[in-house]
């Protein structure tokens, strides 16, 4: 009698058994599909409106509000206060120098998405700056920069040469910007302070708690639970402000000052 | 790896551009520095806190108070004036370098310099000074009679030289009162 090998083991042999080697080994997880996507030989007409869930369409959403010309960057150095000659009256300005300002690099819709312009100020040491990003420096042919920011634009007219230097000429006397910095840290701050609870009366039996929230909510009747998004306290500050429609009163483009009226928030600027 | 040298750069050329703003700012605001000069330290005959002092605005209006604070703020540079109108207490900051003001004047000095800084102890009863109406009126009618010439005495600073005189007049209009 000839043993009968399993036909049902040379069909489906345990995986243990089948060496390494015979089959390939995919590095890639997840639910991914191994084969291109097929092209939809449905709704693919021109005159068909574009799919509001494309990046395309959300593009096109934003273009209205997407500035065309980048922004600068700028450190606030201090304030004082202009009179005007004619009216007499007096008004808090606020004095911006910029530094190094340059073009680092580019960002387009065909390799990001979308159309951005990364501006540079300052200088860091080279010994305090990653390799990665030193070949991205020398890749545009800038020096090291203290400080990164992108300024989304709206299409390719807006990207400056890599390299250009951008100076308090970029503004003009009356324009109007926005001023982004982020605001002073307050650390943990309380209710009060971050959220102007009024506290409790400072006499009258009190005890201890002349500052406290005080209710956190209703009981049974108010879902046995505080609420998510009770106000509490918690770290405030140290979040990205802008201040809109601030008017340029002066530009000095020798010194590299650019004056803005009314008050800012300390640090670094982010103009546009 | 390369390293590219960065750009000349305008902080370290102008570290300081508050104050060159504010000094040219003020250049414009004051530019024969006579207000400067009038109030400068070194000035004998600088408005000091105590003396009565009368501010002439653009459209003429005048408001004359005792001079209780000076607050030295380069630009913002401010005295507070106080007077009692009609039984009101006033109080009035002027900028002494707003193109509102006209003209500073002192109207008649302090009889003992004032052994503080800031006279807010003007404001209790005791120590209000009150009106300034009368010793106002009586240095118009002085100054009145001087730019006419009926006394005979050449105004100090009018002497064809521009500003403010820094020497001390031997009569007229500043100086009134035992120093």
């Amino acid at each position: 009698m000839t043993p009968s090998i399993c036909q049902s083991c040379l069909q489906n042999p345990h995986f243990f058994l089948i060496p390494r080697g015979l089959f390939a080994q995919t590095s890639a997880r997840g639910i991914k599909s191994i084969s291109a996507p097929r092209r939809n030989r449905f709704n693919q007409d021109p005159s068909l409106p574009r799919l509001g869930a494309s990046t395309a369409a959300a593009l096109e959403r934003k273009a209205y509000a997407t500035p065309l010309r980048t922004g600068a960057l700028g450190t606030k150095k201090g304030m004082s206060a202009v009179y005007d000659t004619e009216t007499g009256k007096r008004q808090a300005c606020t004095i911006v120098q910029m530094d190094r300002v340059q073009v680092v690099a580019h960002k387009t819709r065909q390799k990001n998405g979308y159309y951005a312009v990364q501006v540079g100020s300052g200088w860091k040491h080279p010994s305090n700056i990653t390799r990665p990003l030193l070949g991205h420096y020398a890749e545009s042919g800038v020096s090291p920069k203290r400080h990164l920011v992108e300024f989304k634009v709206r299409d390719e007219r807006g990207l400056l040469g890599i390299g250009e230097t951008l100076g308090a000429g970029w503004f003009q006397e009356g324009q109007y910007v926005d001023a982004r910095a982020n605001s002073r840290g307050m650390g943990f701050a309380g209710g009060m302070k971050r959220h102007g609870f009024k506290g409790q009366p400072a006499s009258h039996g009190v005890s201890l708690t002349h500052r406290a929230m005080g209710s956190a909510g209703q009981s049974q009747g108010g879902g046995s639970r505080v609420l998510p998004g009770k106000r509490m306290p918690g770290r405030m500050g140290g979040h990205q402000v802008t201040t809109q429609n601030v008017r340029v009163i002066k530009v000095d483009d020798e010194k590299g000052i650019v004056v803005l009226n009314g008050s800012s928030h300390k640090d670094l600027f982010v103009k546009r | 790896m390369k390293t590219y040298p960065p750009p000349p750069s305008k902080r370290n050329k102008y570290p300081e551009p508050v104050k060159e703003w504010n000094a040219a700012h003020l250049a414009t605001l004051d530019p024969t520095t006579s207000r400067t000069r009038l109030f400068d330290p070194s000035n004998p005959d600088r408005p000091n806190v105590g003396d009565i002092l009368l501010t002439t605005f653009r459209n003429n209006d005048p408001f004359s108070g005792v001079c209780i604070s000076i607050r030295r703020r380069g630009l913002d540079t401010a005295i507070l004036l106080r007077n009692r109108l009609m039984t009101v207490g006033v109080e009035m900051w002027v900028k002494i370098y707003s193109p509102e003001v006209k003209s500073i004047e002192v109207v008649k000095r302090a009889e003992k310099r004032a052994r503080r800084a800031r006279l807010y102890y003007m404001r209790k009863p005791k120590h209000d000074r009150g009106s300034v109406e009368g010793e106002v009126e009586e240095y118009l009618k002085r100054r009145r009679l001087i730019r006419s010439g009926a006394l005979g005495v050449k105004e100090p600073g009018m002497s064809g030289k521009r500003g403010i005189s820094a020497k001390r007049p031997e009569q007229g209009k500043v100086g009134v009162g035992a120093k």
